[in-house]
């Protein structure tokens, strides 16, 4: 049979960036494999330009194909020009590497990032002729497995009907051993059907089947019970030596201008700020450093192997490295000379952190951004943000003096416990900044304070989690306080659409019954939710009505006793301090970081057999 | 400084690459090979190479040209040899040479381009394909419509044609139901306008497909006299 890619090669120049579809750029891996080789497609459900920008898959890419008898090829959904293309021509989608048709690999990988591209997934499933649920596949060995990865699994409820398992947590140490009992399942025909090979697997920590749960509903909507059928009990994956953890040595260059079109060096994972509306800061628990010596030594080769322009140092919050400045001055004293320009993502709102982007940002035209997240001190202590307005009028002066005149500042409405006095502080604040930059520069025009606010979404395993999200008309009511209010010169207010925001909060904690809704949404048209002009929110919507399932249901508060749709997902941070952690909010208390003070007892170390691991002594 | 001038290829799936995507492929391969190569000034400062005539999205080229700034003088074979190393497969540097100074730029030396065209088809339409080429290259007037920034405009693409050849009939390797021919054209590129190819092809009225369109030459015509890109670098002596 003609392969998918041999049927639309010669007609590409009729879509958007062909680019996108042709792979071949440099450092890409190609390898031959043999037919009893484990072949994995790793598939970001978004398109090129956003899914080569993430680390993850990076790493999981270079990982796999270390691995002598596996092969990872790599698939992003399709821009739908290119959808359009293959279904005219009657083409399957394929791998960028081989041109494989993706219905030929043993395994198709998700990365699942944002609950708006899950539509993505069924496309994605859809164009290589591989039908959708679990349940349609069934138990034989026809279909690949259908796997998914990613911050989405730590409540990938609304999706479970569509994957065969997920990975929970950090994959680095996990996936190989997985992939290992794939391959042997795979090369034995007589070690059963695909259901025996999921009992095995589920096993082995960071694995969830959700097939093996059955969830029981109450007449209000409410989860009666998670009935486990077999006995697992999935827990995150964690890497316990971080700094010797597997990070790439290769690096695609792509073509295309991507979104992070850059190397990222992993420098630490978590972060201990204890941010309470965060779900990276509690997934990613606990805090651990890579060395600065395995860094440099990491980035001189990937940016000698690639040639790119520019390098980041990242992590939840790299301020927080704890050897931050010896490593920005190897990195600076390194690759500044070379043309090549250093960046450090997430900056501290402090003047530390404005000492540290004087070092490595040379042009002071382009913007700082800060992230307040919350317009008084009062509610930035509700959300652990320990960051008074005395700390950022500090940061933005010495950023003002250093010669910047283009502030960014990020804020959150519908935050719990949030009133029109810290509404009005978004605006003060802003006001205050932009004050302070007539006062330095009085005669400039480049003067620039640019707010953005996005709209709070409870995310699962954090404290807030039982919190509600405010309406769609509270959303519209808010951001329209805010733009009388953040009028005039030199002011920018750019605000997240309130209909995706609640979207967001509907996936965010969504139970399995949502399932039924994303197929139908995608059937009348949904895909690529997250990009605006594609996103049909009437179209989810009508899926909502015609499943008989409300969005305020999901979006509405929970009650501490509730059986969550995740509850049987074990992140390692224990739920009585997240109960804790939210009642502490009520009372406006901080609760302090475990870098520098005293542990908070989160439990994370205790439940998943890690502990927190600094390169060196902690800083101010 | 000493500039240099490098002839390439674009050559496979590359051929979709758009113009933008194949500079910073290649001064991304620059910063790989470690030559010492002038940069730009500023705060994104990149390697400096200057280009030819852009080639449009979709066509293969074994002709294409930029040109590259070094700190010292060194021998072209081995810069080729170092780009080549770190080049994409299907980008290749295929000569290499020291341009005399003052150095005339791609974009002011070129003014001539040529493209092969090949065509797969049923061997019915084969006479009626040769009909329309003769048709084309025997009018005074060829007027297609062309969107430009102000909208549609009409314009008569005959004075950008200047030769149409045809090079051979053959069948089709991959399927043996339908005939390959393959025939070429030059003209104008630059200032006077550019010779489109797919505004050539869409001229023929007979069903068929393009598949595939190659630029095979760049070069200067000026009063009867041809100088090609690679004919302003350094002679070197010959050995007897």
């Amino acid at each position: 049979m003609t392969s998918g890619w041999e049927k639309i090669r010669n007609q590409l120049d009729q879509v958007s960036k062909p680019g996108r579809y042709i792979g071949e750029e440099f450092n890409t891996r190609i390898k031959e494999g043999s037919d009893t080789d484990l072949r994995v497609a790793l598939a970001f459900p978004d398109l090129y330009e956003i899914g080569l920008s993430h680390l993850g898959l990076r790493i999981l890419y270079e990982l796999i194909n270390s691995q002598p008898e596996m092969v990872a090829e790599r698939v992003y959904a399709p821009w739908p020009d290119f959808q359009e293309l293959l279904r005219h021509s009657g083409a399957v989608l394929y791998s960028l590497e081989s041109k494989r048709d993706l219905n030929r690999f043993d395994v198709i990988g998700f990365s699942l990032q944002y609950e708006l591209s899950y539509t993505n997934v069924l496309t994605i499933l859809d164009l290589a002729g591989i039908p959708l649920s679990s349940r349609e596949r069934g138990s034989s060995r026809e279909y690949p497995l259908i796997i998914g990865g990613g911050p989405c699994t730590f409540n990938p409820e609304p999706v479970a009907e569509f994957f065969d398992f997920f990975i929970i947590g950090e994959a680095e140490d996990v996936l190989i051993p997985v992939l290992e009992k794939v391959h042997t399942w795979k090369n034995d025909l007589n070690a059963g059907d695909k259901d025996s090979l999921l009992l095995e697997l589920a096993q082995m920590p960071g694995v969830y089947v959700p097939s093996h749960f059955e969830v029981g509903y109450h007449p209000n909507g409410k989860i009666a019970r998670i009935e486990n059928k077999t006995g697992d009990r999935p827990i995150r994956a964690v890497v316990r030596d971080f700094d010797h953890a597997f990070f790439p040595q290769q690096w695609i260059v792509p073509y295309l201008d991507i979104a992070h079109d850059r190397v990222a060096y992993e420098i630490q994972r978590g972060c201990t700020r204890g941010c309470r509306f965060c779900q990276a800061g509690m997934i990613y628990r606990p805090v651990r450093e890579r060395t600065p010596e395995r860094v440099m030594k990491g980035l001189e080769s990937l940016i000698a192997g690639t040639g790119y322009e520019e390098l980041s140092l990242t992590s939840l919050s790299s301020a927080d490295y704890s050897r931050i400045s010896e490593l920005l001055e190897s990195a600076c004293g390194c690759f500044t000379p070379q043309k090549v320009n250093v960046s450090l993502p997430s900056l501290r709102v402090d003047s530390f952190s404005v000492d540290l982007a004087k070092r490595f940002q040379s042009n002071r035209k382009a913007s700082l951004t800060f992230a307040p997240e919350a317009g008084t001190d009062r509610l930035r202590r509700v959300i652990n943000k320990g960051v008074t307005e005395d700390d950022l009028m500090q940061a933005t002066n010495a950023a003002f003096r250093a010669g910047w005149q283009k502030l960014k500042l990020y804020f959150m409405i519908g935050l719990p416990t949030e009133t029109e006095e810290d509404l009005a502080g978004i605006a003060n604040l802003a006001g205050e900044v932009l004050r302070l930059g007539r006062q330095i520069y009085p005669r400039s025009g480049g003067l620039r304070v640019t707010v953005s606010v996005s709209t709070f979404v409870p995310k699962p395993h954090t404290p807030f989690q039982w919190r509600p999200q405010i309406s769609l008309t509270e959303i519209e009511q808010k951001q329209n306080y805010l733009k009388e209010r953040l009028r005039g010169r030199f002011l920018e207010f750019n605000w997240h659409d309130p209909q995706t925001s609640r979207l967001e909060g509907v996936f965010s904690r969504g139970d399995r019954r949502l399932s039924t809704v994303i197929r139908r949404a995608w059937e009348g048209g949904a895909q690529f939710d997250g990009w605006s002009e594609q996103f049909r929110y009437q179209v989810w919507m009508n899926a909502m009505d015609a499943a008989g399932l409300n969005p305020d249901f999901y979006t509405g508060s929970r009650e501490y006793d509730e059986i969550l749709p995740w509850s049987h997902l074990e992140s390692g941070v224990d739920p009585e301090f997240l109960k804790l952690e939210d009642t502490r909010a009520t009372a406006g208390l901080p609760t302090q970081d475990c870098r520098q003070y005293s542990c908070s007892a989160c439990g994370v170390c205790s439940r998943l057999g890690v502990s927190k691991d600094l390169a060196g002594e902690i800083h101010g | 400084m000493a500039e240099f001038r490098m002839e390439f290829m674009k050559t496979g799936n590359l051929k979709y690459l758009s113009h933008l995507e194949l500079i910073r492929a290649l001064e991304r391969a620059a910063r790989r090979s470690r030559l010492p190569m002038e940069h730009s000034e500023g705060y994104h400062p990149h390697p400096k190479l200057s280009f030819g005539p852009a080639l449009a999205l979709g066509i293969a080229s074994t002709s294409e040209y930029f040109d590259v700034g070094l700190g010292r003088e060194m021998e072209p074979a081995s810069i080729q040899n170092s780009l080549n190393q770190v080049l994409p497969e299907s980008l290749r540097i295929t000569a290499a040479g020291r341009l005399n100074e003052p150095v005339i730029p791609l974009n002011a030396l070129i003014n001539r381009a040529a493209y092969r065209i090949e065509l797969t088809m049923v061997p019915q339409s084969l006479p009626g394909v040769k009909a329309d080429l003769a048709a084309i290259i025997s009018k005074q007037e060829l007027v297609v419509s062309r969107n430009t920034k102000t909208g549609q405009k009409m314009v008569n693409i005959r004075p950008l044609l200047h030769n149409l050849t045809m090079v051979e009939t053959s069948e089709d390797p991959g399927d043996r139901a339908h005939v390959l021919f393959v025939f070429d054209i030059s003209g104008e590129i630059g200032n006077n306008g550019n010779l489109r190819p797919d505004e050539i092809t869409g001229l023929i009225k007979q069903p068929l497909t393009v598949s595939g369109i190659t630029r095979i030459g760049l070069w200067r015509e000026e009063r009867g006299m041809i100088i090609k890109p690679m004919d302003l670098c350094v002679q070197r002596p010959k050995i007897q």
